[in-house]
């Protein structure tokens, strides 16, 4: 850890290590570079800080650090990788390195956040506090669109946002901000997985100190916990549950005379069984009871459906629905045919029961409901059962039955 | 690809220990063209098998009548590298093969038995895969069979792509083992060992969703694998980044991280020696690996804070002050918070008042 020559460096690191202990090991683990005449303190994808000391011998030790803070803020919840995911264009960068400010700045201000100039607060972007960037960015975009003069979009504006929003001159974030490589950087820095290592080694210290209620701003900690405990898109584990069944059933390949094996020929006098595959059924019960969100409903009904027609089964499915009776099954094509009707209490038990006195029998029944409902204490005979709970306080589902969680985004 | 990127890297290691390793990636992406490539340049003679157009009895062996016993016997492809002595089998399309072909297929990657014949030890095994969500008629990769390879994540460097198509492609680089190579398994057998003493419960660790069960996840026998990579990789002067790829790929991504953050932490110095021998500190170049290394120190001295220990972490941190000031200073605040009674103030605490009032955390 050499000095870069930046007047009041460790004033600055100092302060920021004090004043948010939590993110002390980010703060030192970011190298600074001072580069005279760049006007700007950015920060890269590597975790190099680059400074230049005229701009900075301006400012005191608190401010330094807070912008230190802050950048240290776009490397740990990875905004430049986050905007390429976007689709962020070069023209845009600028809009998006303002929704990033303002993902960082709605709770670190408030917690004492000292930075040059006036900082992007959400309320500046006409949206509420606590969003993702991404969700500043679209609310950007919206807000332009309204023909309000297109503040904020383009490069144009340039000057006259620094002037009005971030006076200082320290706009310019980087590629750490926006993801966008710069012309001037060079190889070296840090490896993207000792950043990985440093993100998460953070992340514990927020959780550490999060325990003491008050000590880490809300929208930090969440960011916390999502690193360290990651949610997985629900989409992805209702698909991989069920292939599971699906493959499980279909995986139970026998062997039967009825048609020679191909591999007949170099058997000689031995008849070979040919082997058979089963093509599932699949049957869908769905709550219908006056607590569920149809519109949730639809979405994870397209979802099991379009897995389905992936894997060749969508002419096997029925759909039932279901609260304390059940309605007569229904062969879809889309999910857009599913009728709900019911409504009033919720017994999964008989649509479970009246999935298995479907013939020909179904192999796997799919149950979306949002848990409120008694279960039958033994899975059926022979037949796979994978539930999608549908909303964030669903009940656990009963043990025998694989589980997945769907949540809105 | 280009040369440095660390999955092709990470893929020359693990073919040279001969550890079965799986590449994930989109369709034409080269998966295919780079491990050809690669077979080409150590001279191994390259047997492609596509897995989802064979049939379970392919890789069992198919039975002939012999006499009054059946005997399984080898496809062409399995004779053909067991004459070689040596190759490399590529078992494409994995994903989508059908579950009971991917049973069928477990003593393959594992035991390079196929029917009753027995592939050369030298025989490397490599398969690739399209993601389950990109093959429309993919299947998750069994539990037992994602637990025998080392799965590698294939991106590509739109860069690459683009140098590739006018320059022509680069030829993978291929690491050189040298002699003697697997004496290096001791010493990662030992570090393997050592963390899973400190964290038993990921010793095995079976996934509980079905999406992560076709990944890598910690077991005994992936351990092992990654205690194997791990020398192979040190033993061929690999990057880091590939060392990483390829504990994370055979342990899973969880463990794989756990494990690493473990390794870095070790080279950190151990605070009671630091404290017992003041002088001989050296502070880590990192900022980040100093901050760690002086809070420990000074959280080590706080728990049990003795004059001698006090003064012994006073002259640490004074020794820290000349490179890295701020870091120093917060470990002194710590310290200077658990001055045992009757103790003489160190000379070095001087030495960080003027960054202190600088930031402004000392009145006047």
């Amino acid at each position: 850890m050499s000095d870069p020559g930046l007047d009041g460096l460790a004033a600055a690191r100092l302060w920021a290590a004090v004043k948010f202990p939590y993110l002390a090991t980010g703060v030192f683990g970011a190298q600074v570079i001072a580069e005279r005449g760049s006007g700007a303190v950015s920060v890269d994808e590597s975790w190099r800080m680059h400074a230049d000391p005229e701009l900075t011998a301006g400012w005191t030790p608190a401010q330094l650090g807070s912008v230190l803070v802050h950048h240290v803020c776009h490397l740990l919840r990875t905004h430049g990788e986050r905007a390429q995911a976007t689709g962020v264009r070069p023209d845009e960068a600028r809009t998006w390195v303002r929704a990033a400010d303002a993902e960082i700045n709605d709770d670190l201000v408030p917690a004492g956040l000292d930075l040059p100039g006036r900082p992007v607060l959400p309320r500046d972007l006409r949206a509420e506090d606590g969003l993702l960037a991404e969700q500043y960015f679209e609310a950007i975009r919206a807000f332009a669109q309204e023909g309000k003069g297109g503040r904020g979009v383009g490069p144009s504006d340039r000057s006259g946002q620094s002037d009005e929003e971030t006076a200082g001159g320290w706009v310019d974030c980087g590629s750490g901000a926006d993801g966008i490589p710069r012309p001037s950087s060079r190889p070296g820095g840090l490896p993207g997985w000792q950043a990985d290592l440093l993100r998460r080694q953070v992340a514990l210290d927020v959780a550490a100190h999060g325990k003491l209620p008050g000590t880490v701003p809300a929208g930090l900690l969440r960011w916390a916990q999502q690193v360290l405990s990651p949610r997985v898109n629900w989409r992805v584990l209702l698909k991989a549950e069920l292939r599971r069944a699906v493959a499980e059933v279909a995986g139970a390949v026998d062997y039967s005379y009825r048609r020679p094996s191909r591999r007949s020929a170099v058997a000689g006098q031995v008849v070979l069984p040919a082997l058979r595959r089963p093509v599932p059924e699949v049957a869908v019960v769905c709550d219908t009871s006056g607590s569920m969100t149809a519109d949730l409903l639809a979405m994870v009904l397209a979802e099991v459906e379009g897995l389905l027609r992936a894997l060749g089964l969508a002419r096997q499915v029925r759909v039932l629905a279901c609260d304390t009776a059940v309605g007569p099954a229904q062969r879809v094509s889309s999910a857009r045919q599913v009728q709900l009707i019911g409504g009033g209490g919720t017994n999964m038990g008989a649509g479970i029961a009246a999935a298995a006195a479907l013939r020909p029998r179904p192999a796997v029944t799919v149950v979306l409901t949002d848990g409120y409902t008694p279960w039958p204490a033994e899975p059926p005979k022979g037949m796979r059962i994978v539930v999608g709970l549908i909303g964030s306080r669903a009940p656990d589902a009963p043990p025998w039955a694989r589980a997945v969680r769907v949540e809105p985004d | 690809m280009s040369p440095n990127n660390p999955a092709v890297e990470a893929l020359g290691v693990a073919v040279a220990a001969r550890v079965p390793v799986l590449l994930w990636g989109a369709p034409g992406t080269g998966k295919t063209s780079a491990i050809r490539a690669m077979a080409q340049i150590m001279g191994l003679p390259c047997e492609t098998v596509i897995a989802s157009i064979r049939e379970p009895s392919d890789f069992a062996g198919l039975p002939i009548v012999v006499g009054d016993g059946v005997r399984f016997a080898p496809p062409a492809w399995a004779k053909r590298l067991a004459e070689a002595g040596h190759g490399l089998l590529f078992l494409d399309e994995l994903s989508t093969a059908p579950p009971a072909v991917q049973a069928a297929l477990l003593r393959v990657v594992l035991e390079r038995a196929v029917g009753d014949l027995l592939l050369p030890a030298a025989v490397a095994v490599v398969a690739a895969a399209n993601p389950p969500e990109q093959a429309a008629d993919g299947w998750d990769l069994s539990a037992p069979l994602a637990n025998r390879l080392c799965h590698l994540a294939w991106q590509t460097d739109p860069r690459s792509v683009a140098d590739g198509l006018a320059g022509g492609w680069a030829p993978p680089v291929v690491p050189v083992l040298p002699d003697g190579w697997q004496a290096e398994e001791v010493l990662s057998r030992g570090l393997v060992s050592a963390f899973l003493r400190v964290r038993p419960a990921l010793a095995c660790a079976p996934p509980s969703d079905a999406a992560s069960a076709g990944r890598g996840w910690p077991s005994p026998r992936t351990w092992e694998m990654a205690a194997r990579l791990l020398a192979a990789a040190s033993a061929s002067g690999a990057s880091d980044e590939a060392r990483s790829v390829l504990v994370r790929g055979a342990v899973g991504d969880g463990a794989g991280i756990e494990f690493l953050a473990w390794l870095s932490e070790m080279d950190l110095p151990d605070p009671e020696q630091v404290l017992a021998d003041p002088v001989s500190f050296q502070l880590p170049e990192r900022g980040d690996r100093a901050y760690a290394a002086l809070a420990a120190i000074a959280a080590a001295v706080a728990t049990d804070p003795t004059p001698e220990r006090w003064t012994a972490g006073w002259q640490v941190l004074g020794l820290a002050a000349d490179v890295a000031p701020d870091v120093a200073a917060v470990a002194a605040r710590v310290l200077a918070k658990c001055r045992p009674e009757g103790t003489a103030l160190p000379a070095e605490i001087h030495r960080f008042v003027p960054v202190l009032r600088a930031a402004g955390l000392l009145q006047a």
